[in-house]
């Protein structure tokens, strides 16, 4: 069967479209497929197929079974219809989600579809007499997309609430100001041009009715925040708010009483521009909570349990997880993740736990041997003994991990906290003198209790609030152009002081897939050789096969019969009528001795072979016709750009170290390929050994960026200082960082840390600006000269220079 | 002198509309999808099929 150059999907000799691009001759399946090869190869972008190795899966989609049970809990039924939240995984455009809802629309049944473009949440709604939601999931993962469960976790739901809350009072806020400036502007040409006292009072009323709203109900939060402040006897940056705002509010109160002049848009604009920051500030943040829900998501919520009947037969009886005990049986079959965990009694298969390890190849399975909960079976149907349940699975001891290290980890103070932590004291200290230097000028109490007043209405700046948000929204942006993700302000704040990078290997320092190093032929061509496995392996889903298959250019493809896959070992079968075997050196051993097999291989390529297999490659032999005839070494191959990346940031003075989960001897291997010394590898350490091994040198005093793409990584994504995770890591893992890089690249990390800094940068500069015009103006409040004009200049000038002084992050 | 308190009262009339409009349209969803409308607009109904379901 020859494969599409395009697509690599297979096609049949007698329909293929070849072509010839370049003087090399490409087969296509189609003319579609053909066109784009000559367009991309045209517009000098053939790297692409070289680049998708790594990370595209080609062929059909995944054809995987959907877990059901999983979706259970979130059907609900809505008048004569049903419908499901589902968070569908895979969007990467617009496009997709045209996709999916026209596809949806068009199946039979489904009445409405729509998918958040923002939270790639879709909401779909059918009538149950014509379809299912069976029916309807697999439509959606027909074209390649995965539906998964939206359990709407209370701290999600509490998350939304608070947002629609924030928008609802900046919303009310911005608009009360509105009106409250057309009457400000009013009283300000008064002031210069002369004003009837009547009108002037109207419009002074007016402007306390629009003001009131802005303070009690947009405010709230503030007041409330100012109080929890105060009893901790902590001047935070609500208390300085609330005084800044409430002081304006009441001076201008008393001005009305006395006939002077009002400051109710000074109050209005403090609010308004500090809620406007945090609902900046509040979009960004909302996605890192889903991960606890997700992490859950990974649960089958049913199981078969073993039931002996009296006749010596057996039943498997459906129950839900949470009532199945240790000690029971539970049957598995292949496709299906394990719901807790225990040991095999019977069959033999072979079980996915790189979720668990990040180790990519299948782990075999036997009677006596352990399984995760979480992990997935792959081949035959299993039937274990649960020996641990609910909290105290491995899979449950991982989401505790990460829970912890998210309670645990110390919320930075933000700068402006710490600025504000100064400046509200000292602004309280100085309109206290103020107020008692009038006194003994001998003015009365009234008047040197209002001027120490008008001295916390200066001194507030209106552009506090916008100082962070503003620079961390364009620094954010600056860093999405260049395919770096910043999930929040405060982790800039961390990322600036890294000095310690530690990656993960298989995924983040290797390319995570397994490829075909290299390919002897003994006795045959070594392309005769790979023909001949290629031809066996395609039926084979394991992840070395796929190697194989996948390394096949172009050859001719042999019927193959009695196809056979033995769990662990290798495959079996009939090719051209002589029996051929792929498999472990235990599995050829099995069917002719040990010398047969040295005295085929000869010594230069076993010499070879040994050191393939010391620097962790797994080497696969090929029995053909009863001779040893094909020798495979397949490798998880370093990233091309990995060594010149960890040496940029071993320049620019961070100490990188690797560490995995595998053993020593592989993980020396890959280092050494990178260019780090052995001092700098941490081999075989489980997922929470991650997570200890960072916090131990964040103990040392480090500051640790931690790099890696799988759930075994999330504890320590989690620990580290700024976790990060790359373009196609796992789902949780991408939750449970702060940065994702969206091209797989490690080069991006240093560059990472710099926009951290720049933008830190910038923020101090901003909280620079929006002091430093109230702080001159104070002197005037406290000579009692504070004036309206002095205010609103103030407020303008530090606006103005904030919001450009964040601008240039846009540039550079 | 009353003219200008006419308009003052339009004018305050119109803001509180416009917030009232603002809070229907926060309560009612429409500041869910912030990304969606703009990619939206560009489909193309199909079919009364289709049309009918929307």
């Amino acid at each position: 069967m020859l494969k599409c150059d395009h697509c690599s999907l297979p096609v049949p000799d007698t329909r293929a479209v070849v072509d010839e691009i370049n003087g090399e001759k490409k087969v296509f399946c189609c003319n579609g497929c053909r066109g784009v090869f000559r367009f991309i190869n045209s517009e000098g972008l053939s790297d692409f197929y070289g680049r998708r190795e790594s990370s595209w899966t080609p062929g059909p989609p995944d054809e995987s079974p959907i877990e059901l049970s999983a979706f259970s809990d979130s059907l609900r039924p809505a008048g004569d219809e049903m419908e499901i939240d589902v968070v569908i995984d895979g969007i990467r455009c617009a496009s997709c989600i045209w996709l999916i809802e026209k596809l949806m629309l068009r199946t039979d049944g489904v009445n409405y579809a729509r998918v958040n473009y923002a939270t790639h949440k879709a909401k779909l709604r059918w009538d149950p007499e014509t379809t299912d939601v069976a029916n309807v999931l697999t439509r959606i993962k027909s074209i390649g997309y995965t539906p998964k469960p939206s359990l709407p976790g209370a701290r999600e739901e509490e998350l939304k609430a608070q947002q629609r809350d924030l928008l609802v009072r900046f919303g009310t806020a911005a608009f009360f100001s509105m009106q409250l400036m057309l009457y400000s502007v009013a009283l300000y040409a008064g002031y210069f041009q002369g004003i009837g006292e009547k009108t002037r009072l109207t419009f002074q009323l007016i402007a306390l009715a629009l003001a009131t709203p802005i303070l009690f109900y947009s405010g709230m939060p503030f007041i409330r925040g100012s109080v929890r402040g105060l009893k901790n006897l902590s001047f935070n940056m609500d208390v300085l708010i609330v005084t800044g705002a409430g002081s304006a509010y009441i001076y201008s109160i008393y001005q009305i009483y006395s006939g002077g002049e009002v400051y109710f848009d000074t109050s209005a604009m403090i609010i308004t521009l500090i809620l406007l920051g945090r609902y900046i500030e509040s979009g960004a943040k909302g996605r890192s909570s889903e991960v606890i829900t997700r992490l859950l998501s990974l649960n089958p919520k049913e199981a078969r349990v073993v039931r002996e009947q009296g006749t010596g037969g057996r039943e498997f009886e459906p129950v839900p997880i949470t009532s199945i005990h240790s000690g029971d049986l539970v049957q598995i079959r292949p496709g299906e993740r394990i719901p807790l965990d225990g040991i095999v009694t019977e069959g033999a298969s072979e079980v996915d736990e790189s979720m668990l390890t990040g180790e990519s190849k299948p782990v075999a399975k036997g009677p006596g041997s352990e399984l995760f909960c979480g992990t997935q079976n792959l081949y035959a149907s299993l039937i274990f003994n649960v020996k641990r349940t609910g909290k105290d699975t491995v899979l449950s001891q991982i989401i505790m991990t990460v829970e912890n290290a998210q309670a645990r980890r110390a919320p930075v103070q933000a700068l402006t906290d710490r600025v504000v932590g100064y400046f509200v004291p000292a602004v309280l200290l100085l309109s206290v003198c103020t107020c008692i230097i009038w006194l003994i000028y001998g003015r009365a109490l009234e008047e040197a209790f209002m001027n120490a007043v008008s001295v916390l209405v200066i001194a507030c700046p209106c552009a506090l609030g916008l100082a962070t948000p503003l620079a961390v929204l364009i620094g954010t942006t600056r860093g999405a152009s260049k395919g770096i993700l910043i999930k929040g302000g405060d982790i800039i704040e961390r990322a600036r002081k890294i000095d310690t990078v530690v990656l993960d290997k298989t995924g983040t320092i290797t390319q995570g897939k397994p490829r075909l190093l290299l390919c002897r032929g003994i006795g045959v061509r070594d392309n005769e050789a790979l023909a001949i496995a290629s031809s066996l392996e395609q039926f084979s889903e394991h992840s070395i096969a796929k190697a194989i298959v996948n390394a096949v250019i172009e050859t001719t493809s042999y019927n193959v019969a009695d196809f056979i896959a033995h769990p662990g070992l290798g495959v079996s079968g009939m090719i051209n009528g002589k029996p051929a075997l792929i498999g472990s050196r235990a599995f050829i051993l099995s069917a002719i001795s040990r010398e047969k097999v040295n005295s085929a291989i000869g010594t230069d390529l076993l010499s070879q072979i040994k050191s393939q297999e010391l620097s962790g490659s797994t080497v696969i032999y090929l029995l053909y016709d009863g001779r040893l005839s094909g020798v495979f070494v397949i490798s998880d191959e370093v990233r091309s750009e990995a060594k010149e990346s960890v040496e940029v940031m071993k320049k620019t003075g961070y100490d990188v170290i690797m560490i995995t989960g595998d053993s020593p001897e592989t993980a020396l291997s890959v280092a050494e390929a990178v260019g780090l010394g052995k001092d700098k590898v941490m081999a075989r350490k489980s997922p929470t050994e991650k997570a200890e091994a960072i916090k131990a040198m964040q103990e040392e005093g480090r500051s640790v960026i931690m790099v890696g793409d799988g759930i075994n990584d999330a504890p320590a994504l989690v620990q580290a200082d700024v976790g990060m995770a790359m373009g196609r890591a796992t789902d949780i893992a991408l939750e449970s960082a702060d940065m994702v890089l969206m091209r797989s690249t490690l080069t991006l990390v240093p560059d990472a840390v710099r926009l951290s800094k720049k933008v830190y940068k910038v923020i101090r500069q901003n909280l620079f600006w929006a002091f430093i015009y109230n702080i001159i103006a104070v002197p005037l409040a406290v000579m009692g000269l504070l004036h309206p004009i002095v205010a609103a200049i103030s407020m303008t000038l530090s606006s103005l220079s904030v919001v450009g002084n964040s601008m240039r992050l846009k540039r550079g | 002198m009353w003219s200008v308190f006419i308009l003052i009262f339009i004018a305050l009339c119109l803001g509180l509309a416009a917030w009232l409009i603002f809070l229907w349209a926060v309560r009612s969803g429409q500041y869910d999808d912030m990304e969606g409308p703009k990619y939206r607009m560009l489909d193309d109904e199909e079919d009364e099929k289709e049309r009918k379901k929307l």
